[in-house]
């Protein structure tokens, strides 16, 4: 049947007769199957793609220790059929506009954050995941052209695209990382810390997106620069970097004992925070969401976000030792109002502290078990050295229980966290230190004492 | 057994297919009373995947609801965002620039291409061909998604329409690749035609199966392929051109029978005349000083009171969407008319008097997504 109809037709399909004799299908299909069996052996191109190149790709995701080799588009349609690209090793090279989850910017050279906290993608945003605080002069309390906090849940973002489109200042943009499964779901409630990313890789992922808005983009930063007092604005992990150069010659000059292996670690620390992509110190960051998740509970979240966060220019272990006080600190605690009351009286505040060193004491001496972590501490195993680090873990525990306490005072007449907040704490507390740090260390070894007696 | 010709006694027995199995294509499930091996009763029951569209719809703002969209057919996500896009311009009274309508239907038809190839790989795949056919047909799909990703930024939720245009244009190699993939779909869809025409045991699984007579398949409503195979030559392209549908030649391929067989040959046809229609588009395409978008349409819109319905051909049937502005940021009413949904409600028509193992082929056929049926 053919009834013509404007510009075309109507066309039958033809059911047509079985050509086959009954049997020789199967050996028609076989043959199919044959002649793509060939040919796709025979066009692979993607093939020669090496499965380690020296080229490291800039998503290659939590493991940066293993080169990527791209299999690129081309590579693809020269080759023919189904294949296998061996991923992780192999990887399709990802297009321009691909999109994940949405990641903001700061400068590379000022380290100024792009975002003014306008609030178009927070009210754009179709699933509603995106939340930020504007941030404030502490001078004047004035709202200035900068964020305090910036948190998407990733578990619940649609990658649809809409915040990277509205931005008016280019701060939010798509990343390319897909690799984000975890089995800690609440660490896919991400914040700022973890959501930056330097100007130079959205550069290098997509050039051509950023070429395009690179002039008006900067053009904006400049005039926003110009409204942000003193280090607001300023990415907070580059905060801390300027913080613990400070730290290291106050400390330097002070105690050299201590500090003999620390300096090596500390240049470590910071560009660990620098690429937050590429979590080197696993351990520390999931205490960190620990710690963070806790403080949430406990009801006081900007503050132990701050706290969480606060710098610490030291050995991980101790970091880590620190950030477990904190949080045993917090659990013990467990309700806000038992916090607050374990900030304001002493008796419960010394119980807390006393928690906190021998868990400090505890992390060192399982720190020094540990080769990996301390395999550049010669003397890890005499017990000297484990003394000094336990008296090292126990001030610094206590440093961060002050530093808690203070930011979630802070935090309670702001009810954001400015950047500087850990930096000028830090130093506040400085005279404080010795006379408690003695104490909780006499503390802690009377509490490992009294512990071993029970065992 | 006795001698003399009495029937067997039987008892009727009924029994679940789904909701969770592997032929079902999603969470759906049949209530099918059998007798021995025939059907003498099937109940679809639907509503695992509910998941408030509409309502969602109806307190997210206009631009908010495009990436929604995209979830309804899944496999279609450029044909449901037309749809969509479609209704608001009508509402607001948008224009959409002359390219940008160009890349649209380019996007739209690559769609009905990767839609009835992975659907008739399906097809084979429930019929007992195991993987091989479906390796084939994915192959195909996944050249055209390379495509939709590099130029909107994803492979399935592609979120790519904008009111009055697309998001972004096209990126610069994407022509030349279309060009080089349309070069090489004949082949496949050759191939793809003669696997189930030369195979006696496809044909035996498909040939008289299913039958949807012509009446029963209007007074269902049923749209798409499904009625094409049924023998009625209805498609909205031609029926009610929309978009730029009128500038192209191409056909409508119909069915005699309607059965499972006329379904699988409409749809092949129709791979066939969208790359016809594909051709002719890259042959007109405009160059980009037209503009990909219509500059002066607003994302965040209200439209002025009103209601408007617009559908489209989409790769399953009619897909239409139905608004209702009260004048506010969000729509009064938000309404989908999913073609998969209407198309499966025939489908114990379709299936009484087969066999236990033919209702597993009569819905492949059928061609549903549980995205869109359930909402
Ligand atoms: S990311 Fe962009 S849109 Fe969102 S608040 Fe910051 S400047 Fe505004
Ligand atoms: S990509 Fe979409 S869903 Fe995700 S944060 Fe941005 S606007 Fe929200």
């Amino acid at each position: 049947m053919n009834i013509p109809i404007e510009r075309g037709k109507v066309v039958t399909v033809a059911r047509g007769q079985s050509t086959s004799v009954a049997g020789f299908s199967l050996s028609k299909g076989l043959g199919v199957v044959f002649r793509h069996w060939r040919r796709a052996w025979f066009e692979k191109q993607h093939q020669n793609v090496p499965a380690t190149a020296s080229e490291s790709a800039p998503n290659a995701g939590n493991d940066k220790s293993k080169p990527t080799a791209f299999v690129t588009l081309e590579d693809m349609s020269k080759s023919y059929g189904t294949f296998t690209v061996e991923y992780p090793e192999q990887r399709i090279k990802l297009p321009e506009a691909y999109r994940n989850m949405p990641v903001l910017l700061y400068d590379d050279e000022t380290g100024h954050e792009l975002c003014t906290s306008c609030f178009q993608c927070q009210r754009i945003c179709p699933p509603q995941v995106i939340h930020m605080t504007q941030a404030k002069d502490p001078a004047s309390g004035k709202p200035v052209p900068s964020v305090a906090e910036f948190i998407i849940e990733y578990d619940a973002c649609m990658s649809c695209g809409f915040c990277a489109e509205v931005c008016p200042f280019d701060a939010i943009k798509m990343d390319h990382e897909f690799e984000l499964s975890t089995h800690d779901h609440p660490s896919l409630t991400v914040y700022k810390r973890d959501l930056n990313r330097p100007v130079s890789y959205y550069e290098s992922i997509a050039p051509g997106f950023w070429a395009e808005a690179r002039e008006r983009a900067y053009k904006k930063l400049a005039t926003n620069m110009k409204r942000r007092p003193g280090a607001i604005g300023i990415a907070p992990h580059l905060t801390e970097k300027i913080t613990a150069a400070q730290a290291q010659a106050a400390q330097a000059a002070a105690a050299q004992a201590p500090a003999a292996k620390a300096p090596a670690k500390k240049a470590a620390a910071p560009r660990a925070a620098d690429t937050a992509a590429a979590p080197t110190d696993k351990e520390a960051k999931l205490a960190a969401i620990r710690a963070r998740n806790a403080a949430q509970k406990g009801g006081s979240a900007p503050a132990a976000g701050t706290a969480a966060d606060a710098p610490l220019p030291t050995d991980k272990e101790a970091k880590l030792a620190a950030i477990r006080a904190r949080n045993a600190a917090k659990k013990g605690g467990s309700t806000p109002a038992a916090e607050t009351s374990a900030e304001e009286s002493p008796p419960t505040d010394d119980k807390a502290a006393r928690l906190a060193a021998i868990r400090a004491r505890n992390a060192a001496k399982k720190g020094d078990a540990t080769p990996s972590e301390e395999s550049d501490q010669p003397a890890a195993e005499t017990p000297p050295a484990n003394d000094k680090a336990a008296r090292l873990a126990a001030i610094r525990a206590r440093n961060a229980a002050q530093k808690a306490t203070e930011a979630a005072e802070q935090a309670a007449d702001s009810a954001t966290s400015t950047p500087e907040a850990p930096a000028s704490s830090s130093e506040e507390g400085k005279p404080l230190d010795e006379k408690a740090a003695r104490l909780a260390e006499i503390r802690a070894r009377n509490a490992a004492r009294k512990k071993g007696d029970q065992e | 057994m006795k001698a003399e010709g009495t029937m067997i006694k039987t008892e009727e027995l009924q029994i679940n297919i789904g909701p969770q199995h592997p032929s079902t294509h999603g969470v759906f499930r049949m209530l099918v009373t059998v007798d021995g091996e025939t059907i003498v009763d099937l109940k679809p029951v639907f509503g695992y995947l509910h998941r408030n569209h509409e309502q969602i719809a109806e307190v997210n703002t206009y631009l908010q609801n495009m990436p929604y969209t995209d979830r309804l057919d899944y496999f279609n996500s450029m044909a449901n965002n037309q749809a969509y896009a479609m209704a608001v311009e009508k509402l607001a009274e948008i224009e959409v620039p002359e390219r940008a309508e160009y890349i649209r239907v380019i996007m739209v038809e690559l769609t009905r291409i990767l839609n009835h190839a992975s659907a008739l790989g399906f097809l084979i795949n429930d019929m007992g061909a195991w993987q091989t056919p479906l390796a084939f047909g994915m192959r195909e799909r996944e050249k055209i998604l390379d495509l939709f990703e590099s130029t909107s930024g994803a492979r399935l939720m592609c979120n790519y329409f904008r009111f009055g245009g697309v998001v972004r244009d096209l990126p610069p190699d994407f022509v030349p690749r279309l060009q080089s993939l349309l070069t090489g779909l004949p082949t496949f869809i050759d191939e793809f035609e003669r696997m189930l025409r030369e195979n006696e045991i496809l044909r035996i699984r498909s040939e008289g199966i299913g039958v949807l007579p012509k009446e029963v398949a209007i007074s269902y409503s049923v749209t798409g392929p499904v009625l094409r195979g049924s023998g009625i030559p209805y498609d909205i392209r031609k029926a009610e051109p929309y978009s730029i549908y009128d500038r192209f030649d191409f056909d409508v391929p119909i069915g005699t029978v309607g059965d499972v067989y006329d379904r699988f040959l409409v749809r092949i046809e129709e791979m066939r005349q969208s790359k016809r229609i594909l051709e002719q588009a890259l042959k007109q395409l405009p160059d980009a000083e037209g503009g990909h978008i219509n500059p002066k349409a607003r994302q965040n819109i209200r439209p002025p009171v009103g209601d408007a319905y617009t559908r489209i051909e989409s790769p399953k049937g009619e897909l239409g969407f139905y608004l209702v502005s009260d004048g506010g940021q969000t729509p009064y009413r938000y309404k989908v008319r999913a073609p998969s949904f209407i198309n499966l409600t025939p489908l114990s028509d379709m299936c009484r008097g087969y066999k236990v193992a033919d209702v597993v082929v009569i819905l492949g056929s059928i061609d549903i997504v549980m995205g869109e049926v359930d909402r």
